[in-house]
């Protein structure tokens, strides 16, 4: 069968906008019902068009896709945010009548999933009758509660009609600088609810005629800090839209409307296929698990927000099982998850299922057939009342990464246990680094403007090692594999900060047999700047990456920052002045130059606004990735050319990878290849002493889960996973072999409980249908 | 082409492409009649297989080569040599002094450098990336403590020490070249300039011979990567290339020529080997076309041109707007960023080499990217391939001859394709050996022409206002395919398709390009003096760079008032990341209404390129960068130009029929050869026009007639 037009079946009722006559409503019951009885996207049990005439197809497709890229390195120089324009933070991707994507450009892909839920969302709300959905329109969305990852990607949706009727949908989305939240830059940290995470609009018609109405633009263009931004970023969304609308304008006067309708519906179901034949190539079906985890430090005084129930240490957990059957089809299940809280990290179910595509497409499917189809081919459960699927309608999302991040780096293990199960040696990856330090701040710039600076120096992590070598350095991040530090010239344009460093990280990758990759850091002075304020954004005391088959994980974060250091008198003496890195951040040499600075050097690696004068400093340090395999089976030379070339610090040599270095010619190490014999057999008696048989370990274990020996993070952890995963509470006890009259309440942690027990979703307000992606 | 009567002939032009496994010469003599000579390269000493390849060519006309050198006027040099030593790493050993803090940035290649050069798959696979070994490794960088801002203010003095330490460090360790980058050294090159000179002073003291490179000096452009990386090209790359084009040089001179040869460089100009910045003759190859296409549209009188090119892995496509060509200011090149400008050519890696499959997983028919490259294909048996390539389509399709593959140098087998293509791909698609690889080349096509009308629409142009040019080897077999429905005013393929980027490469001009960052900022509603200030500002920069210009000039014996300057300038709409360059509708700015004309023509400039709607004049403007070209006349090839004579081609030139194959049916058609076709001569598709190193392929519904240029012009009928 084919996704035919409806029209004889609705002679006589209202005409819709689609195509033949239906409503969008009433076109997207009728696939989704034909998708739940045959498992086949919209029923298609058969490509016709793709079978009958595979060259149209192809041709359909190269041509549409090259247009779709063409339009986002177009319209990307329109824009004037270095995080658009250098970092390639936008999108474009076209979309079937019912809002499933068929096609896609490079950039933040995570949003093929999150726009498709915008036009969801305005079909199933009936935007058809109200406002009305009319060529030429133009519709702007960034509401985290219908699926946006955060408020700062700012989406443009438009329409798009063939002889008066709609035939598909093209979106645009951009990340901007700022949004109008609490505190300044896109991903701030101070506010704890959905009230202060920055301006959000819900699927608005802001322009008809392709033309922005003036009531939008004098808005939306005093709701955010960084106005030229904002404008500019708009003008490039809605640039690429138009292009990519005139191109299936043409696409269809030339091929036919038939052809093109056809294909709309069929790519989708290829994409399902395709990734189906991929997992049946690579993996191996059973059950994989693997769990993630990153620390919410509230408490410090330097965390300051609004609400005292929010001032408190907490742990995001997400446990995943992932189950791969025969046939190729898969199913990821979150039981056991945390409960969102009062930060800025939860995430919607839309951008944590759309953007594990992001890092699916880095691995499983790197293909140019990247869509909806992929989501059809993946089950998905998100219990309700997690942190990836919130259940009250006062959460915030601003830097919903943190979060997601921390749990997708256990799917690279899950996937890469499989791929070594094939031999796909090359394939494996175990894991991804956690994309910061995101250096954020705000006040008046070099210009004497209002500013927010968002740094994304941190496009530019270590990877995770594979089974056959190290992770590449400074090269890439989880939502974008085509990594860009950007140049240094270019950042002191954008921000009233100048560089006294840059330099590779030394033993910020995992150690391994093979490394992870080595992350960077950015030192930089405050200069020119009035009133300004910065913060810092990222993981610190937990490593949220975890290492694979022995292998260690990345370094955490930490933050340094200096105040009242002094520099400008020190730079007039010529003294010694902090330049470069801050090498072994335990034995660090800056401090003592700077004898009179308030210098903030801990493991608070989140804090908010914080004032910053000129000649202050500021430590921007990029995560490294985790590593593989024992580090006692590297190759002694290889760690010698670490030390030599940076990326490992002496004094780990010996302690880490059991590797005895000599002072050689040029002030290079050798390796002490009797030396390092030794000490590695050294090494390996010691782990055989202190090892003991996994049952006795954990039955001390036992004994204190039974006292509840544990922080009180880690008990409201486990506390709010239980309540909420009633499956992985039984697992727990069962495991830990624990009593019924053992039970961990979050009430009984003498912490803060807000928000644990009364929660309000939007689908109970008013006139609200939203659309239901997971199970729950 | 003619037989020409020996003692009148007096050779004017000689282009050299020096490729890395054969050399080719290219002689033109003053009625544009030309030869063709080939050797074998010789790495070694280059100038040997140049001068074998010279003889080569000039043996068709009955010429010694010291009566040719003698009477030649000027010669451009094209190779890949130096492209080929920074690729394989082969270069000298450099040290790198940089700002304290930041000696490992050159080596971290801003993360962009390990998916350079991917295609769309590998850039977002990530355990594919990698990085290429540095230029400069850092054990050779130092750091200088010293920092100055974006806005040229010193925020840390020079400490002249750490210059001195640095210069002593990097000339113990024997470097052969010391290339120094400093923050910000395009906008204040004090600093810069002067730990250059403190690091001269120390060369001399150490009594060793080390050139100094400092960026300021060089590419004074804004982005450190892309600067030093250029600036180290100098050092690394350049200096080597200079020594072997002056040997070139020297044996050219002792056989007799008169002038110092010129370099194809990378803003389409030539420039001479004695030049400054020589690393901007590290591109070869394909801008050759171009600028024959640009010469050709000059004396033809076409304003626009679509330039394209099919070789054997890749389709490059290049525009010419209004007579001048679009230039590229940080591109990248061998997977480097860098701050030259160069001729913008984009390329589609699908040539007639290019493999065939379908995708395992989804079965999407997938061409390229890589390619069988000079070994075509199934259908040649000794080359080993097994899969299919597009000359494997146009085999079963009999659009090639397989006995004239090269001029008959490689017998090719039609049934090998068959049968490769049948179980490949056309089994699997169910589909007949004859419509996959119809299919496969009307797809080929569709990828083709779209990314022409998508280059094209992209500058704010239609087809229908461009004539389009194709050229290359297999370029004319494509032609009427990429072309078609497009709309073009004139599709054009001259005689001498595979000989084109030779042709170009002697037709370009001696031209000096200088560029220099600028910031010049203007508020929408800025007051006349700050116009007239800013009118200043950028003609300050003109002069600066029309000294530079001049310079190079007289150094090949040129003066001032040979010289015609062509001033340009970079302008966004104010807070923008992106410029566009703009020809300068003024010679000199220094006025109020001067500034206005510059905005002016930006603005038109800007809403053609993106969208009218996308203009912001709102914001006031910006000017990132001036530029300033120089240029003098010397003696290019001249095109050929005969009397027409009828329509019907003479019999001589049919050379029978081949089996056709096109949408679904197979039909005879005419064979012709391409040097026996006279001017005036009009053919009807089917139609297929050999020579030895092209084929045209001229389909039904086509025609095409030969005019006096011995340019062919393709129609839809």
């Amino acid at each position: 069968m084919n996704v035919n037009v409806n029209q004889t079946s609705l002679q006589g009722a209202t005409r819709g906008i689609v195509r033949g006559g239906e409503t969008l409503k009433e076109h997207r019951d009728r696939l989704m019902t034909a998708t739940k009885a045959t498992g086949h996207y919209a029923g298609l049990k058969k490509l016709e068009l793709r079978e009958s005439e595979p060259i149209l197809y192809n041709k359909l497709f190269s041509r549409l896709r090259a247009g779709v890229v063409d339009a986002r390195e177009t319209a990307k120089k329109i824009a004037a945010s270095p995080i658009v324009e250098q970092e390639g933070e936008l999108c474009f991707t076209l979309y079937n009548a019912a809002g499933d994507s068929l096609l896609t450009s490079t950039g933040i892909i995570i949003h093929v999933g999150t726009m498709g839920a915008a036009i969801k969302y305005m079909i199933e709300n009936e935007w058809e009758a109200n406002p009305g959905v009319q060529d030429k329109d133009i519709f702007c969305n960034n509401d985290c509660l219908i699926g946006n990852v955060h408020p700062c990607d700012i989406h443009t949706i438009v329409p798009i009609f063939w002889e008066g009727e709609l035939i598909g949908w093209v979106g645009g989305v951009t990340h901007v600088i700022d949004t109008g939240a609490v505190g300044p830059g896109s991903m701030a940290t101070g506010q704890v609810q959905r009230f202060g995470d920055g301006y959000q609009i819900t699927c608005r018609k802001v322009g008809a005629n392709d033309e922005l109405f003036r009531d939008w633009l004098h808005e939306s263009q005093r709701m955010v800090r960084t106005t030229r931004y904002w404008m500019l970023d708009e003008r490039t969304r809605i640039a690429g839209c138009h292009m990519i609308r005139k191109l299936v304008e043409e696409v269809v006067a030339e091929e036919g409307i038939e052809a093109y309708w056809k294909f709309a519906y069929e790519a989708v179901e290829h994409g399902r296929l395709g990734l189906q034949a991929r997992i049946k190539a690579m993996t191996i079906p059973g059950t994989y698990r693997q769990v993630g985890f990153v620390d919410v430090p509230y408490a410090h005084e330097d965390v300051r927000v609004p609400s005292d129930f929010a001032k408190l240490d907490t742990i995001m957990h997400a446990p995943c099982e992932m189950t791969i059957r025969k046939d190729g089809s898969w199913r990821l299940d979150f039981e056991g998850s945390s409960r969102w809280g009062w930060h800025t990290y939860n995430a919607h179910q839309v951008s944590f299922t759309s953007g594990i595509w992001v890092m699916m497409t880095q691995t499983l499917i790197p293909s140019e057939m990247i869509n909806d189809g992929a989501a059809y081919g993946t089950e998905f459960r998100l219990p309700k009342g997690t942190w990836m699927n919130p259940d009250d309608r006062r959460v915030a999302f601003s830097y919903s990464w943190h979060f997601l991040v921390s749990a997708w780096t256990a799917l690279w293990r899950g996937l890469s246990r499989s791929y070594f199960g094939r031999g796909y040696l090359e394939e494996v990856n175990a894991g991804n680094a956690n994309t910061s330090n995101w250096l954020q701040g705000g006040g008046f710039n070099q210009y004497d403007e209002i500013h927010a600076v968002n740094s994304f120096e941190c496009a530019a992590n270590g990877t995770g090692a594979t089974a056959v070598q190290d992770g590449l350095s400074h090269a890439a991040a989880i939502w974008n594999p085509e990594g860009d530090m950007g140049d240094m010239e270019i950042w002191e344009l954008a921000e009233p900060l100048i560089y006294l460093g840059r330099q590779i990280k030394a033993s910020s990758g995992g150690s391994g047999k093979y490394r992870g990759g080595c992350g960077f850091e950015s030192l930089r002075m405050v200069w020119n700047a009035k009133d300004w304020t910065m913060f810092f954004m990222g993981n610190g005391h937990i490593s949220s990456d975890w290492g694979l088959m022995g292998g260690y994980p990345a370094a955490s974060g930490y933050r340094f920052a200096a105040h009242q250091t002094g520099l400008k008198e020190l730079i007039a003496s010529g003294a010694d002045i902090p330049l470069g890195g801050d090498t072994d951040p335990e034995n660090p040499t800056w401090d003592a130059m700077l004898p009179k600075a308030q210098i903030k050097r801990d493991k608070q690696a989140i804090t908010t606004e914080e004032m910053f004068s000129d000649y202050d400093l500021y430590l921007n340090y990029m995560r490294g990735g985790p590593g593989f395999g024992d580090p006692l089976d590297r190759e002694p030379q290889a760690v010698a050319d670490d030390i030599n070339g940076g990326y490992v610090l002496e004094r780990l040599a010996g302690d880490v990878y059991g590797v005895v270095v000599k002072k050689g010619a040029g002030g290079l190490v050798v390796v002490d290849e009797a030396a390092t014999k030794a000490a590695r057999a050294d090494i390996r008696k010691a782990r055989i002493a202190k090892s003991v048989p996994t049952r006795e370990w954990m039955k001390g274990e036992r004994e204190k889960i039974l006292a509840k020996d544990a922080g009180t993070q880690v008990q409201q952890m486990f506390a709010a996973s239980f309540k909420l995963g009633p499956k992985f509470e039984r697992e727990f006890r069962a495991f830990w072999d624990l009593p019924e009259s053992w039970v961990l309440n979050e009430e009984d942690i003498g912490i803060p409980t807000y928000g644990s027990r009364y929660s309000m979703d939007i689908s109970e307000l008013p006139d609200v249908r939203t659309v239901q992606f997971v199970e729950e | 082409m003619n037989v020409p009567v020996g003692n009148l002939r007096s050779v004017q032009v000689l282009g050299i492409d020096a490729g890395g496994t054969m050399t080719d010469t290219f002689f033109v003599d003053q009625d544009g009649d030309f030869v063709v000579g080939k050797a074998q390269s010789t790495p070694q000493n280059e100038a040997l297989g140049l001068i074998a390849s010279s003889e080569d060519g000039l043996a068709n006309w009955g010429m010694s080569l010291h009566d040719a050198l003698a009477q030649l006027q000027t010669g451009v040099y094209s190779g890949t040599a130096m492209l080929n030593r920074v690729v394989q790493r082969k270069g000298l050993k450099c040290g790198l002094i940089v700002n304290r803090g930041m000696e490992d940035f050159h080596r971290m290649g801003r993360a962009v450098q390990s998916h350079l050069g991917y295609a769309y798959e590998d850039r977002i696979h990530l355990n594919t990336h990698r990085y290429d070994p540095p230029l400069v490794p850092r054990q050779l960088t130092r750091g200088v403590i010293e920092r100055t801002d974006m806005m040229g203010s010193e925020v840390i003095p020079l400490r002249e020490a750490s210059a001195r330490e640095a210069a002593r460090e990097l000339i113990a360790e024997d470097v052969e070249g010391i290339v120094i980058s400093l923050m910000h050294s395009y906008k204040n090159p004090v600093n810069e300039r002067r730990v250059r000179d403190i690091v001269i002073e120390e060369v001399e003291k150490s009594g060793k011979k080390i050139p100094v490179f400092a960026s300021a000096d060089y590419y004074p452009v804004r982005k450190e990567t892309h600067r030093t990386n250029t600036t180290i090209l100098e050092g690394y790359a350049a200096e080597p290339s200079r020594q072997t084009l002056s040997k070139i040089s020297n044996a050219f001179k002792e056989r007799g020529t008169k002038f110092d040869f010129r370099v194809m460089a990378t803003h389409g100009g030539t420039i001479s080997w004695k030049a400054k910045e020589l690393a901007r003759t590290i591109v070869s190859g394909p801008i050759g076309g171009v600028i024959g296409a640009k010469y050709l549209g000059e004396v033809l009188g076409y304003k626009n041109i679509a330039c394209s090119d099919i070789g054997g892995t890749s389709f490059d496509v290049a525009l010419i707007t209004q007579g001048e060509m679009t230039i590229k200011n940080d591109p990248d090149m061998a997977r480097l960023v860098l701050s030259l400008p160069l001729v913008a050519m984009d390329s589609v890696g699908a040539g007639a080499g290019s493999f065939i499959r379908l995708d395992p997983y989804t079965r999407a028919i997938k061409l390229g990217p890589d390619s069988a490259g000079y070994r075509v294909g199934v259908c040649w048996k000794e080359s080993g391939i097994e899969t299919v390539t597009i000359s494997d389509c146009h085999m079963v399709l009999g659009y090639l001859n397989p006995d004239n593959f090269l001029g008959g140098a490689v017998k090719l087998d039609r049934q090998r394709s068959v049968d490769a293509i049948k179980v490949q791909i056309a089994d699997k698609l169910g589909l007949s050996v004859e419509d996959a690889a119809a299919g496969i080349i009307e797809l080929l096509d569709s990828d083709l022409r779209d990314y022409l009308r998508s280059m094209i629409s992209g500058k704010g142009y239609s087809p229908q206002s461009f004539v389009c040019f194709s050229y290359g080897g297999a370029g004319p077999v494509h032609t009427y395919g990429y072309t078609e429905g497009l709309g073009f005013e004139d599709v054009i393929v001259p005689a001498w398709a595979a000989g084109f980027s030779a042709f170009g490469c002697a037709a370009a001009d001696f031209e000096y390009r200088y560029d220099k960052s600028l910031d010049i900022n203007m508020p929408p509603d800025a007051p006349e003096a700050d116009k007239v200030k800013a009118a200043e500002t950028l003609q300050a920069a003109w002069e600066e760079l029309t000294r530079n210009v001049l310079e190079e000039f007289k150094l090949n014996g040129y003066s001032a008032d040979q010289v015609t300057l062509q001033p340009g300038y970079r302008m966004q709409y104010r807070g923008q990341l992106n410029d566009l360059e703009i020809e300068s509708p003024i010679a000199t700015a220094g006025t109020a209404a001067d500034w206005d004309q510059l905005t002016d023509a930006f603005n038109a400039t800007y809403g053609r390129v993106y969208a009218a709607s996308a203009r912001s004049p709102e914001l006031g403007y910006s000017v990132t960068g001036a530029i300033m070209r120089g240029m003098v006349p010397i003696p290019k090839p001249r095109i050929p130009k005969e009397p027409e004579e009828g329509e019907t081609p003479p019999d001589e030139a049919k050379i029978g029929t081949r089996k056709f194959y096109r949408k679904k049916k197979w039909v005879d058609a005419q064979l012709y050869k391409m040097e026996s076709l006279r001017p005036g001569n009009r053919v009807m598709g089917p139609a297929i026009i050999e020579s030895d190193a092209t084929t045209f392929v001229v389909p039904d519904g086509f025609e095409t007639w030969l005019d006096g240029h011995r340019l062919f012009h393709l129609k839809e009928v």
